[in-house]
């Protein structure tokens, strides 16, 4: 080794590697970097110079396998960027990527003939071989597994022989009978009661394959309406609310559906009503037309009862006269009808009524019945009704006027008697009734 | 809408609709009217693809001539009134501006600006492009849109059907009519019903000719095999029974669902059938076996329709998380999501000749394409209703059954809606029992039969006396403008 000097005159030692790659010594380094490996020659990264140094390229921080694709060019020369959606699939799958996909066939440009022809015989009968082929063999496989008569494979078990001539055999030449060998290949007898040996770990599945291109228009934005067309409210129950929440009358009433459905009552419940209304109408009118209709055949009944009274008491009075008289110019006698009648004081008309009842079969008899409980009503009815069912003492008791009250189960007697009426039956009565044809048993008669 | 603009809209309508009876009457100079032809027939044809070319070849190219001046004064000799009218179509480079219509895509190519003058002006080197367009191309004249569509995209004319009519009420179920399956034969249909019955009917005359019970829950799928006796039934009670139809008895049981059953479909060629349901996955059973041969899983939610095909994706199935899955058979995995529809698809069908479906959910109908999934159109106008199953006609008449008891028919072709009615409810339900749950045509395609809510079968039939005069069904017009999918 050649000494050499520096410009400040210090010794400068070049090494071997130095000299044959032409780095330059150390203190002449000032503007020169190292560019490969050669340059750092045996030694180290050089300290003065500032700059990142790999000598033996050690050191850098390694790029960790990356998932990244390498950008691929076709055949003319264009940059394929559906590779990200191809990737992973097999070669034989056909992606769809391009907007020409969407385009209906007989409008791309590029098409040429469209041939809508089934494929042919032959390639029909290779692709049946070709499937029916792999189905075969899955088949077979599946039922075997499924079939297997015994869990030891024999064939596995039998010894396999094997010649073998060593080469080289470590300068032992060896006689020559004994250049060949013989070995006897067994399986190592398995214990079939022993445990599993090993564990079977569980790998987190890979990603799924790169999922297809959407070639469609995203959906539409919901509007307003619609969203609240589809509005469903929480349902909330209005019977159990078993954690006890408190919760707005309105949202319990939400989902009621109250709003949204239209009760529609039937039309014939409005018509049932009317006609029942109608019939309620028409019914009343009847029996008050009715009613007015027998109240007038009561009046011209009485009307021409009274009449008869009249005439018969006109008759009586002139007969009276006359035998008055008669009897005054023989003499004067009593008269006992007419005492009887005085005495009886307010039941004169009908002591009146009594005889007349009884003396005569007169053909008026229905209507001289009439006649005489419409009487005893209309007597009761107009002045003596009214003041007796006025007073309270009138309400009470049958006890109080034996006479006044007659059953009369007549028709429109009905409703101005009262149930206490219905009972009495003056004993004075019987006696004076004539046996056959009693006026209850004829007013029964008639009035039903 | 602008008068100018009104009349431009129903001049292209009827350009549309009449162009290809009677084009232009260019009887005047043969030789340019055979040149205009020929280069506009070029133009059409090569110079959209001219845009999918790598840029550096499309570079190579001279850049491609609008319309030479001489082009244009010709139309202009050649009838001026008809230049006004109907305005050229535009050079196929200018493209895709939100305000151009590419359906009919015949329109003029200037903007809005010149929609003001009373003349188009037809001089195409002045023409003066829209600040959108000129931002839309390149300035060669090639687009920059991402996906480009043709601009002379003519529409398909529906062709006419019959319209449908009931033909007859069968009542016999005891409750909701939920699956029809017709035999291979055509000679009766089996039908299971939420009274846990299957019951046999005569296809003719519509009578019954036998109960099967077994289910103990309401039976919602049904298939009857073609290559064997068997009759298939899934229910809501995890069960899939094989019934043998020789015996009028259960045979197998297929066990493995973890919740109701809701759709089965036989394979055609293969001794297999597939069943799906509640728990989001799909089936694949071996008949004789009885083993799942796979498991089918990729759905998030209920599979409401299983379909099965003889060629590869073999297996289809819609599902209430809005998926349609096509299911590569052999290897048991998804070939292909379909992700379009934005609601539960409930319905599935495959069309008998052509190799395509369709799928309905509330939101569409949409057909595809095998067997890459392709979507070729939507239904319209669509069934507002919720489709609960789709049945499909050899004659391309495809019948969509809703929840409300809504019916319509649709030319499979070009998605136009030629019928819709309503079923009308048997005499004693109520106007809320009204709903189709499942459907069918026979065999040959002239008898449909669909299963209701009101416990009762209804089977319709086309019209004998309708003719495209006196019954033309929903009026069809073509589409002018951009829509959206």
């Amino acid at each position: 080794m050649a000494t050499t000097y520096n410009e400040i005159g210090a010794v400068i030692t070049v090494s071997d590697a130095q000299k044959l790659n032409n780095i330059p010594p150390y203190g002449q380094r000032t503007g020169w970097r190292p560019k490969t490996l050669d340059d750092f020659g045996d030694g180290g990264a050089f300290p003065e110079i500032n700059m990142k140094q790999y000598p033996l390229d050690m050191g850098r921080t390694k790029q960790g396998p990356s998932n990244a694709l390498a950008i691929q060019v076709d055949s003319q020369g264009k940059i394929k960027y559906d590779a990200i959606a191809r990737q992973g699939h097999a070669a034989g799958r056909i992606v769809h990527t391009s907007f020409s996909d969407l385009i209906p066939l007989r409008q791309r440009a590029n098409i040429g003939e469209i041939n809508l022809a089934r494929p042919s015989e032959e390639e029909v009968a290779e692709t049946t071989a070709k499937t029916k082929a792999a189905f075969e063999m899955i088949v077979s496989g599946k039922s075997k597994a499924a079939n297997a008569k015994s869990i030891t494979n024999s064939k596995a078990q039998e010894a396999t022989y094997i010649r073998y001539t060593p080469s080289n055999m470590m300068g032992e030449r060896g006689d020559g009978q004994h250049r060949q060998r013989i070995i006897k290949m067994v399986d190592l007898p398995e214990d079939p009661m022993e445990p599993p040996k090993f564990r079977h770990t569980k790998v987190p599945r890979g990603p799924p394959s790169p999922p297809a291109p959407l070639l469609r228009s995203p959906p539409r934005k919901l509007t307003a309406k619609d969203a609240e067309d589809f509005n469903i409210p929480p349902s909330v129950s209005k019977w159990k609310n078993p954690k006890g929440y408190t919760i707005a009358l309105d949202k319990r009433l939400a989902a009621d559906g109250r709003g949204l459905e239209e009760v529609k009552i039937n039309d014939n419940f409005a018509k049932l009503s009317e006609a029942l209304y109608a019939a309620d109408r028409h019914a009343r009118e009847e029996v008050k037309q009715r009613a007015l209709l027998q109240q007038k055949i009561a009046d011209q009944e009485k009307e021409a009862k009274e009449e008869h009274l009249r005439m018969l008491a006109r008759k009586v009075r002139e007969e009276r006269e006359v035998t008055a008289r008669n009897t005054s110019r023989r003499s004067a006698s009593p008269r006992p009808v007419r005492s009887r009648s005085v005495s009886r004081g307010r039941s004169r008309s009908r002591s009146l009524s009594y005889d007349s009842r009884y003396g005569s079969r007169s053909p008026y008899d229905r209507d001289s019945y009439r006649a005489r409980s419409y009487e005893r009503r209309s007597y009761r009815s107009n002045s003596y009704s009214r003041s007796r069912s006025r007073t309270p003492q009138s309400r009470t008791g049958r006890s109080r006027t034996p006479r006044s009250r007659t059953p009369s189960p007549s028709r429109y007697d009905s409703r101005s008697r009262s149930r206490s009426y219905s009972y009495s039956r003056s004993p004075s009565r019987s006696i004076s009734r004539s046996p056959s044809r009693t006026p209850r048993s004829r007013s029964r008669s008639y009035s039903r | 809408m602008d008068p100018v603009d009104q009349v431009e809209r129903l001049s292209k309508r009827s350009r549309d609709l009449f162009g290809k009876d009677y084009g232009f009457a260019l009887d005047y100079n043969e030789p340019i009217s055979q040149r205009i032809k020929f280069s506009s027939k070029l133009r059409n044809e090569y110079l959209a693809a001219r845009e999918s070319l790598p840029p550096h070849i499309e570079a190579k190219l001279p850049p491609p001539s609008r319309f030479s001046r001489r082009d244009d004064t010709t139309r202009n000799e050649i009838n001026p009134i008809l230049n006004e009218l109907i305005p050229p179509p535009p050079p196929p480079g200018t493209l895709a501006d939100a305000s151009t219509s590419t359906a009919v895509a015949i329109r003029h190519g200037h903007g809005p600006a010149s929609a003001t003058d009373g003349t188009p002006q037809v001089a195409p080197a002045q023409m003066q492009l829209t600040v959108q367009q000129q931002r839309s191309q390149f300035g060669d004249g090639s687009s920059r849109a991402l996906a480009e569509r043709r601009t002379n995209v003519t529409q398909v004319r529906p062709e006419w059907h019959a319209q449908w009519k009931l033909m007859r009420v069968i009542s016999g179920h005891l409750g909701w009519v939920r699956s029809v399956c017709v035999e291979p034969d055509n000679q009766w249909f089996a039908t299971g019903a939420g009274d846990r019955t299957i019951k046999i009917w005569d296809l003719a005359s519509g009578t019954l000719k036998l109960t099967l019970t077994g289910h103990i829950m309401t039976v919602r799928g049904l298939a009857v095999s073609p290559r064997h006796p068997y009759l298939f039934s899934c229910g809501e009670d995890k069960m899939v029974k094989c019934w043998d139809l020789e015996q009028n008895k259960v045979i197998r049981q297929y066990h493995g669902h973890l919740s109701g059953v809701y759709s089965l479909d036989l394979h055609p060629n293969l001794d297999v059938l597939v069943t799906a349901g509640r728990d989001a996955v799909a089936r694949v059973w071996d008949m004789r076996t009885r083993m799942a041969v796979h498991v089918l899983s990729g759905h998030k939610a209920t599979i409401s329709s299983v379909k099965c095909q003889e060629a590869d994706p073999q297996v289809v199935t819609g599902s209430m998380d809005t998926q349609v899955r096509l299911w590569d058979l052999a290897a048991g995995k998804t070939q292909t999501v379909l992700t379009h529809h934005k609601k539960s698809v409930r319905a599935l069908t495959m069309h008998p000749t052509e190799f395509t479906f369709a799928s309905g959910s509330a939101d569409n109908i949409k057909q595809w394409k095998f067997p890459e999934g392709a979507f070729m159109q939507n239904f319209e106008p669509a069934h507002n209703a919720i489709v609960n199953t789709l049945s499909t006609n050899s004659d391309g008449v495809m019948f969509s059954g809703g929840d409300n008891g809504s019916m319509a028919f649709f030319d499979w072709k070009s998605g136009h809606k030629f019928q819709e009615t309503e079923a009308t409810v048997v005499p004693g339900s109520l106007d809320a029992e009204n709903g189709i749950f499942a459907s069918t045509f026979d065999h040959t395609g002239l008898r449909l039969i669909t299963c209701e809510a009101d416990k009762s079968i209804k089977v319709w039939r086309e019209d004998p006396e309708a003719t495209p005069e006196t019954h033309p069904g929903i009026e069809w017009k073509p589409k002018i403008g951009r829509q959206r999918y």
